[in-house]
């Protein structure tokens, strides 16, 4: 099994570094969507980019509905290839939901991670009484509803809906989009375990250094969400750019890489 | 002057084309938006331009949709195509949309973007409508199964308790001829030989019923089985009649197959008895053979026999359907529909060759065993 991780999680690595930073994808996308920051950190540090099982160039076989039905699956997806690669203490760079994914990571090997860097961080998209977390049930349910016209692209992902068995992990469409490529049964699954988990219990059981960028404004990630994660990890430094939108390594890529670097040199005093 | 008129005839299309179109900063601010779909939304282009953004024309899961997959599409490939959004306008007004969309280089160096927004509301009823049947389908097929499941048990339960009464009945009519309470040659004999022959008639139909009815779709688990094997026993079952009626059957050297061995004894049984009962005035006389093609076998089970008109070839495989009358031949009508749910078990096909007066060839196709 372990031999696999690599290829399972198609693992890529690059930089001249000692220090591994690894770069976590959030839900939607895969490791493609780092490749405007990566390229800044590659002369310092030894880059690590993966795609979660599921997503994707995965092996898509490796992928157990029940092992990913809860995010700790992904959790297990980080362990093994910070164990695989035997880094040392990786620099987590995590968006979206993967900086919740690292967060669990930490709190369950703290032995394996340096620092956490956060972009756009939530750990619970349902609002309740006292929280805010910018969405309600009924909202994920409306997205989770229209992923099943919109698998990328819509008319070659629509017939498996119609005809059936889009929840058969052996189902594989070549879709025109490989960056946002996933199985249909996979991406629901992915969706309903990003937007209707809540994390906000485990935020205090994080001990490492950690950074959270907050985009201002996020519709995803909102404001006071950041504000939260930021408040509740001991020690956590917070940044907050300029930025709309929930994707500022896409947007705004040199902001993004400045907050990076501003952060790790006070860490490290590079 | 003619620069204009092409400014002119550009601005025409872009509002009026019959489609909409909008621009937007990588923020989701709409810069621009044409007629078409300011129309379509009900809004006017003050209340649109450098006020909305793409965002605020979306439902909740939509802007999801857009913040995980259609930006970092657009931002990382220029451009996506095909995207079924919901769009939302004035008040109520929701229209589903067929969104692609173009990343460009502004003058200014900075990105934006470009869309086109294809109303489908009829497209998307037609999609609701194959959902819905196929959802509609999908339920009726668990709702068929659930009751033939049902039927299935029930007549399980039924033959069998319809058994125990009926041994109780089968004993006294014993009873009644051993102790010679019945005088020959009376309408008592008649009536008694009647009760005799009715009662061994529900017997048989009860014992085919109850075998039939155990032939159900639960997966027993699939063996090697050696279809010679399976004659012989086939065979040993049948010894009284073939000895009875003087047949003669030939069984060549067999393959073997994956499937369920008590199974195919019971075909081959009720394959041989009924070309026994169906007996032309020679002594039967059946052959047993096989060839592959392609990566099935076919078995064949010819006979002496009566054979039948070949346009009853496909009823006869009907449950409780009979050619002949119980008066002239005793039967159920079950046997053969048994052979036809247990070749279909092991993924096969059955059938028959047949003319009347010369004889029958019964046939069954199934997946040959990897060699």
């Amino acid at each position: 099994m372990r031999q696999n991780v690599l290829i399972r999680n198609n693992v890529n690595q690059s930089g001249t570094g000692k220090q591994t930073m690894l770069f976590a994808h959030g839900y939607g996308c895969d490791q493609n969507m780092w490749r405007f920051i990566t390229s800044d950190f590659e002369k310092n540090y030894r880059l690590v980019l993966f795609d979660y099982t599921g997503s994707g160039k995965s092996d898509i076989s490796d992928y157990d509905y029940k092992k990913y039905s809860s995010l700790n699956g992904y959790v297990q997806d980080v362990i093994d290839i910070c164990e695989e690669l035997n880094a040392g203490k990786v620099i987590f760079v995590g968006h979206s939901v993967s900086s919740i994914i690292g967060a669990l990571a930490a709190a369950r090997r703290q032995d394996l991670f340096s620092c956490l860097i956060m972009i756009g961080p939530s750990p619970c998209y349902i609002n309740d009484e006292s929280y805010s977390g910018g969405f309600s049930k009924q909202d994920i349910d409306e997205h989770i509803e229209m992923l099943d016209s919109n698998y990328l692209g819509w008319s070659s992902a629509i017939t498996p809906v119609i005809a059936g068995q889009p929840e058969s992990p052996e189902f594989a469409t070549e879709l025109h989009n490989s960056f946002c490529r996933m199985n249909p049964g996979i991406a629901k699954q992915f969706a309903r375990v990003t937007f209707l988990g809540d994390n906000r219990q485990d935020l205090e059981r994080v001990a490492v250094p950690t950074l959270v960028i907050q985009c201002n404004p996020d519709v995803i990630a909102p404001l006071s969400v950041g504000r939260y994660v930021h408040e509740h990890i001991k020690g956590s430094s917070y940044t907050q750019l300029d930025v709309s939108g929930h994707c500022p390594h896409l947007t705004a890529p040199e902001e993004t890489v400045r907050a990076i670097r501003t952060y790790l040199e006070e860490l490290y005093g590079e | 002057m003619e620069n204009n008129l092409h400014t002119v005839q550009a601005q025409e299309l872009f509002h009026n084309a019959p489609c909409g179109f909008l621009t937007m900063e990588a923020s989701g601010r709409i810069l621009d938006i044409n007629n078409t779909l300011l129309d379509l939304l009900r809004y006017t282009r003050e209340e649109v331009v450098d006020i909305k953004s793409f965002q605020d024309l979306l439902g909740s899961g939509g802007k999801i949709y857009l913040e995980t997959h259609m930006m970092p599409l657009l931002l990382l490939q220029g451009n996506v195509s095909e995207i079924n959004l919901e769009i939302q306008g004035r008040g109520s007004v929701h229209i589903p949309a067929l969104v692609n969309a173009k990343k460009v280089i502004a003058t200014d160096e900075s990105f934006i973007f470009l869309l086109t927004i294809l109303d489908i509301t009829q497209r998307k009823q037609y999609e609701n409508e194959l959902l819905q049947a196929r959802l509609s389908a999908e339920e009726k097929t668990r709702k068929l199964g659930q009751i033939n499941q049902e039927l299935e048990q029930f007549a399980h339960t039924a033959s069998h308790d319809l058994q125990a009464p009926l041994n109780t009945i089968s004993g006294l009519v014993y009873l009644l001829q051993k102790k010679s309470t019945i005088n020959a040659g009376t309408n008592g004999e008649e009536l008694f030989l009647l009760i005799l022959r009715n009662t061994t008639r529900m017997k048989m139909m009860i014992k085919d019923l109850l075998e039939y009815t155990r032939l159900d779709g639960q997966e027993k688990a699939f063996e090697t089985v050696s279809l010679k094997e399976a004659c012989t026993q086939a065979v040993e079952i049948l010894n009284e009649d073939i000895l009875r009626n003087n047949a003669i059957i030939h069984i060549p050297d067999m393959p073997m197959v994956s499937g369920v061995k008590i199974q195919f004894i019971r075909l081959f049984q009720n394959l041989f008895s009924n070309a026994i009962k169906y007996r032309s005035q020679a002594d039967p006389v059946i052959q047993v053979s096989w060839e592959k093609i392609d990566s099935f076998l076919v078995v064949r089970v010819k006979d002496n026999g009566m054979g039948f008109d070949h346009k009853n070839s496909d009823k006869i495989f009907d449950f409780m359907v009979r050619l002949h009358s119980n008066d002239t031949i005793a039967g159920t009508g079950i046997g053969l529909s048994a052979c036809k749910r247990i070749v279909e078990n092991h993924g096969g096909t059955i059938g028959v060759d047949s003319e009347s007066g010369r004889g029958s060839t019964f046939y069954f196709r199934i997946p040959a065993s990897e060699e």
